[in-house]
Parts: structure tokens; C-alpha cells; sequence
């Protein structure tokens, strides 16, 4: 089978991951997201083998233009949901984390976004392409699942549900923050300083990413120093994701910079 | 001053700065940076000269923006200082007394009794803790004893490393800006240039450029060699992301240029009255050839344009150095008469026409035409000659930084603090603990512990 052909095969099993979650959503039975979350697991997998096959056709790492970015950032989304879900059992994510992956991908298979493994300019040959980007990435996937429980929060009225989605929340940015930090920040200087020899040069993609680091250090702040719970927390957190995407998105099509690539 | 202080160490100082530094990085993101004041001008219009002078067009360092970055520093210095003396006492002497009653209102606690003395029970407890993997400090034997088991102290300190962490990349980052050199040096090959402000060069031996099938650039790879003080210090093939180092000075390929000075071009000539002449000429700019018709007509190629243009006064000019639309005049000589001349393209093969020189010579303009196949230019490379003594600060930073992360998120400081009263040879313990963070993780472990308590022994 060829990449597009398990692409597609992914997107079948997260849309009826989805529909077992969205069962769970209106009968409550347990049964129904476990058969979600078992499902999600094998779609997971699919799609790891999509980006295993994407790799080995274009021999690069699977994040180089648009199409590849945003398949990987979809994996690391369900990946993160699952380690999140496995830990605090929070299927009630599910349905909507899951409507989320299903329309990145739909917007991913869009003929807008050109397909083709194109061979890698110079300036992307680098280990640091794999390092950067993959951990940039999965940090965000965690601000999502904070993100979608932040929401949640806001949307439930049941002060256990409210209680769970709050620490979910929070553990999540726990695990999503320092691999922020590491892949965003932190390993995109090393890169920068190895490939235009400056760690830092205020380009649009680093003042967002370096953005995006304030909005949850101050959810952290206001969390740890002053004791903000719930409604004030969920917010900076939807905040922060925002900021998060559009460090991914808009900076890539609204302002132009060092990181124009895709 | 104290008032000064007070100001520096509270919290919402922080927050106010946060939110600041985030909003003022946000506004630099919408105002493009560092263009000319032209540019501005006829994006912005009246707004320029405001611009200008909030410094909004080199937002990022500007003074307002340098005294945020510098405030948030102070603010931290001030934050992490205070607290640091109270947890440092509290790692390293930690109160071991606690009240029985502060400990029962504790959200964790047990309590338990044995018909033993005191200080058996404390053995107990502190064989039960030590088995988990706590550290205990006991207070002094008699009746009342008090024990502390803890465990991953140093988790207390991962905000104050974090900190220490941002602190010393801001300081980096100073330090970058005050004390780096930067130039581009342009070589070409066999040229040696010396770095900037240092005693040794560089030469090129060697430029290329590698290409993918599809044409698209795989590799610019410069060979260069470090000579030192009349010695080759060091030999190296640099491209971009694999920059040479040599005395604190790393080079990197930044780009490449042509040069222009003496290309070759190579140019097809075809008559139009006889289908079966084809002439392939290669020549330098300046050079001749002869063109072997039956007049023993002479091509010269006087001049090439790599990316012409007619400019302000009609005349043909090159719009950049990039080979976007190359350009060679050439004419026609018949002994050292000029006959004809016209610009050809190589873009553009059919729109060359030859001009005559004079109205007999309109047939022989007419019949001739010329189309520029190929030319080659010598490529030389632009590396970036940088020394940057801020970056191993920026490196030991992050360091600090991510080992902070590490440390205040999953190093978490457990505590068992432990009160032991003996009354009518009976020995009551009271137990509570506390989590800064883990603390459901910590519930099941004390849970585990009180229980093993609880058991009559």
C-alpha cells in the first residue's frame, strides 16, 4: 500500500473512532469509548505507518511542506490524547479532539495542498529538521487536549466534570509546556545558530512561538502564585493554544520571515 | 527603597510585564521590521513618522522594549531572591517540630497507637518512611518526638533554576548583542579573505552547487582552507547547516553570487536562406569568431546582462546579478566595418532582431539570426564570518532552563511530617504529609503508608 492509499485508511478509522465517542457522548456507555479509544489506537497506528511510508518514499522527515506538517500534527494529537486519556480516562475528549484530527485531515487531502515529497532545500538538511519539529509539534498537541478541556470546562455545568476537565487541563500543559519549550525554543535556537549562525532573529515564526511561552508561563503564574482556578485558567489556555496555532498557521500565511518553507 | 522592593517582588509585576512583553511582541509582528524609511513612508503614510519615533520599526531593539526585557529581569532577580533564602533554609534546615494538631488538619493524615515507648515507635515510623524511600530527620529523643521524611527536595528549586535559566539567555543575549562580529565575505575561488578583527583567513579552493533531478538546488559546498599565520590551519568543506569553526569564528554559507566580469556565452547562428547552416560559437564577452558564410562575416559579443531591463533612459541595464533574464549584445563586423547588432536572450530566443548599421546592409541583418544557448559565469560564495561569545551563556541557559522544567514539574518535593507522643507507656503517632505537586500520585503512596500504620502491630 502506498502512503495516500494508508492516509486514507487513517482517516476512515479516526471518522469511526469518532462516531463510537460520539455514542459514548449521548448513551454514557463505557462501552462505547472503550471501543472508540481501541479503534482511535489502531488508526493511530495506521498513521504511524503512513508517516513511516512518507518517510522512507521521500527520504526526509514527514513535516517539510503543509501536507506532511499537518498529517504529523494530527498523529501527535491523537497520540497526546491517548497518553492523556490512558492516565486520567477523560473520553469525553474524545469525540471532539477527534473531530478536530478529522478536519485537519480533510484540509490536509484539500487539493489546495500540494502532495508531492519535494527534495528538501539546503537549509532543511539537518537532523535538527527531525528534533525541532517533532517536539515543537507534540507540545502543541498537548496545549490541544488542554485546549478542548479548557473548553469544556467552560461549556459543563457539573462541578465533578468541571473539577476533572481543570486538572486535565493543567497536566496537560504540564507535559505540552516544558516539550514546548525543548523543541520550540530551545532546539530551534540550536538550529538557527548551526544553520544562519544566530540563535535568535526575531522572525515572525519565533516572536509568535516566544508569544505563545509567555501566554502559558502566565497561566502558570497565576496558577501557582495566585491560586487562579478554573474560569480565569481555562481562558489563557484557550489563549495560549490560539496562539499556539496561529504561530503554526498564520505566521506561515499572514507574515513572511526566515521560516518561510512550506 | 522598600517600597521599590516590595514593587519588584510582587507577582502582578510580573504578570503586568508578561503581558506586556506579549502584546509589544505581537505589535512588532504586524509592523514589518527593519525596512527602509521609504518603504514606510508609502505603506504607512502619515503614520511613518510616528513609527519612527516610537521606534515601532526596530521594535525588538528598541529602548522601550530593551527596559521591559531589562524590568522583567530586575523583577525576577528581586522574586527569586526573596524566596530563595526561606526554601533554602527549608532544604537544608528544615523545622522538624510540628503540632499534632496542625498535622490532623492537614488534608493527609493518620494516626495510629502502639504500646511501646516513643522512641520505639519512632523507629518504626522512620523504618516505614526509609522503606519508601524517604529521607528522615528526627528530632531529639524523649517523649515528644517529632521525624520528617522527604523526599526529592530539590524539586523546590526548579521555578528559582527556570529563572536562573531566562536570566543568563537574557544576559547571553546582551552579551551577543554587545561583543559578536559579524561580515559576509564574498569569495570567489582561490581568493583569500581575513576574517573580521582576527589575525588569521579563509580561502576558497572550491565552489559548487549540487542539484536534485528536478533541478531544484540540493547543495551550495564551499572548500575552504584556514590559513594562519602562513600555515594551512585547517581544511573543510562547509555548507549550510554544516558551518567550520576555527578560533571562536564559525562560517557559514549563507549564499552565492555570480560573476559577471568575463562569462563565456555560447551562441547558435542560423541563416534563414540556408536551412542547413547551423554555426555553434563559444566565446568570452569582448572576444570575436568568424562566422564562416560566404562574406566571412565576424561576431563579436561586446556585452552580457544577466538580468536586463531597459532602464530610466531606455538604455539596457541588469535589474540584479541573478541570471533572470540574460541578455547578450552581439554585432556583425565585415573587416572592421560594423554591419549589424542586436540583443539576444536567452529567455526569449525569437525576440532577437538585428539591427543594420547602414541601409545596404538591411539583407544580410536580415538573414542572419542568433540564438544564446548557454553562458557561465565564475559562482563565488558568501559565507558569514561570525563570532558570538553570548551563544555558550544562551546554551548553558537553556540548559538550565529545560534541567528547571524538569525539575519543577516532575520532581516533585514530598513531605511525611511525623509527631510521636508517649503517655502511660503508650505511644500515640500522628502523621500528615504534603505534596507541591503529584498529588494525587502522593495520596495513593501516603495512603499505602498509613495503612501499614494503622495495622496493629
Amino acid at each position: 500500500m502506498n502512503e495516500s492509499a494508508i492516509f486514507v485508511l487513517t482517516f476512515i478509522l479516526y471518522i469511526v473512532a469518532a462516531f463510537f465517542y460520539l455514542a459514548f457522548l449521548f448513551t454514557r456507555k463505557e462501552s462505547r469509548a472503550q471501543a472508540g479509544a481501541v479503534v482511535a489506537v489502531i488508526g493511530l497506528a495506521a498513521h504511524t505507518a503512513a508517516l513511516v511510508v512518507r518517510t522512507i518514499e521521500s527520504g526526509h522527515a514527514p513535516f517539510t511542506n503543509m501536507y506532511e506538517s499537518i498529517s504529523f500534527l494530527s498523529w501527535a494529537f491523537v497520540l497526546a490524547f491517548l497518553l492523556i486519556d490512558r492516565k486520567f480516562k477523560i473520553p469525553k475528549i474524545g469525540p471532539y479532539l477527534l473531530l478536530i484530527v478529522i478536519g485537519l485531515m480533510a484540509l490536509a487531502s484539500s487539493p489546495l495542498m500540494p502532495k508531492e515529497a519535494t527534495p528538501l532545500v539546503p537549509a532543511l538538511q539537518s537532523y535538527w529538521l527531525w528534533l525541532h519539529v517533532s517536539v515543537t509539534l507534540l507540545g502543541e498537541a498537548f496545549f490541544a487536549v488542554a485546549f478542548i478541556a479548557c473548553l469544556m470546562y467552560l461549556a459543563t455545568s457539573e462541578p465533578a466534570k468541571k473539577e476533572q476537565m481543570d486538572n486535565v487541563s493543567y497536566r496537560s500543559v504540564a507535559v505540552g509546556f516544558p516539550l514546548f519549550t525543548l523543541g520550540g525554543l530551545v532546539f530551534g535556537m540550536v538550529w538557527a545558530y548551526r544553520a544562519w549562525g544566530t540563535y535568535w532573529s526575531w522572525d515572525p515564526k519565533e516572536v509568535w512561538s516566544l508569544i505563545t511561552w509567555f501566554v502559558f508561563a502566565l497561566y502558570l503564574h497565576t496558577r501557582i502564585v495566585l491560586g487562579w482556578k478554573g474560569k480565569r485558567s481555562a481562558i489563557i489556555v484557550i489563549l495560549g493554544f490560539l496562539a499556539a496555532l496561529f504561530t503554526y498557521f498564520g505566521v506561515s500565511y499572514l507574515l513572511k520571515g526566515l521560516h518561510s518553507y512550506a | 527603597m522598600k517600597r521599590l522592593i516590595n514593587l519588584f517582588t510582587s507577582i502582578k509585576l510580573a504578570i503586568g510585564l508578561i503581558i506586556l512583553l506579549a502584546l509589544a511582541s505581537i505589535l512588532g509582528t504586524l509592523i514589518p521590521q527593519g525596512r527602509t524609511a521609504e518603504e514606510y513612508a508609502a505603506f504607512y503614510g502619515q503614520l511613518a513618522g510616528l513609527f519612527g519615533a516610537l521606534q515601532l520599526t526596530r521594535l525588538y531593539h528598541s529602548i522601550w522594549y530593551m527596559g521591559l526585557l531589562l524590568l522583567f529581569a530586575v523583577n525576577i532577580i528581586v522574586c527569586t531572591l526573596e524566596r530563595l533564602g526561606p526554601k533554602l533554609r527549608r532544604a537544608l534546615r528544615p523545622r522538624l517540630e510540628s503540632e499534632p494538631k496542625s498535622l490532623l488538619a492537614l488534608k493527609l493524615n493518620a494516626r495510629a497507637k502502639r504500646s511501646s515507648s516513643a522512641a520505639e515507635a519512632a523507629a518504626e515510623v522512620r523504618k516505614l518512611l526509609e522503606g519508601a524511600r524517604y529521607r528522615v530527620r528526627q528530632s531529639a529523643a524523649g517523649p515528644h518526638i517529632h521525624l520528617l521524611g522527604r523526599k526529592k527536595v530539590w524539586g523546590l528549586f526548579g521555578s528559582d533554576m527556570v529563572h536562573l535559566g531566562l536570566l543568563v539567555i537574557l544576559a547571553g543575549g546582551i552579551f551577543s548583542g554587545a561583543a559578536s562580529i559579524r561580515a559576509d565575505l564574498a569569495l570567489a575561488e582561490g581568493e583569500t579573505k581575513s576574517a573580521p578583527k582576527a589575525d588569521f583567513g579563509v580561502r576558497l579552493d572550491k565552489f559548487s552547487t549540487e542539484y536534485y533531478p528536478d533541478g531544484s538546488v540540493k547543495a551550495w559546498k564551499s572548500d575552504l582552507t584556514v590559513l594562519d599565520g602562513g600555515q594551512t590551519a585547517l581544511s573543510r568543506t562547509v555548507a549550510v547547516n554544516h558551518p567550520l569553526t576555527y578560533k571562536g569564528y564559525s562560517f557559514y554559507q549563507t549564499g552565492y553570487g555570480y560573476n559577471w566580469d568575463n562569462p563565456g556565452v555560447e551562441v547558435w547562428a542560423k541563416r534563414k536562406s540556408d536551412p542547413a547552416y547551423l554555426r555553434k560559437l563559444k566565446l568570452k564577452v569582448g572576444e570575436r569568431a568568424v562566422l564562416a558564410d560566404p562574406d566571412k562575416t565576424t561576431l563579436a559579443v561586446t556585452k552580457f546582462l544577466p538580468d536586463f531591463v531597459l532602464g530610466d533612459d531606455n538604455e539596457p541595464v541588469s535589474r540584479s546579478n541573478q541570471p533572470q533574464n540574460p541578455a547578450a549584445l552581439v554585432e556583425g563586423y565585415r573587416g572592421e566595418a560594423k554591419i549589424f547588432s542586436g540583443w539576444i536572450f536567452a529567455n526569449f530566443p525569437d525576440f532577437a532582431q538585428m539591427h543594420a548599421a547602414a541601409a545596404k546592409d538591411q539583407d544580410k541583418a536580415g538573414d542572419l539570426t542568433f540564438e544564446l544557448k548557454s553562458f557561465d559565469a565564475g559562482q563565488y560564495s558568501i559565507l558569514e564570518a561570525a563570532k558570538d561569545p553570548g551563544a555558550p551563556l544562551i546554551w548553558l541557559g537553556c540548559g538550565l532552563l529545560m534541567g528547571g522544567l524538569a525539575l519543577a514539574f516532575y520532581w516533585p518535593t514530598w513531605e511525611i511530617k511525623t509527631a510521636i507522643d508517649e503517655a502511660q507507656d503508650k505511644a500515640e503517632i500522628i502523621i500528615g504529609g504534603l505534596a507541591s505537586k503529584s498529588r494525587e500520585a502522593f495520596a495513593r503512596e501516603f495512603e499505602i503508608l498509613a495503612s501499614a500504620l494503622r495495622k496493629p502491630k
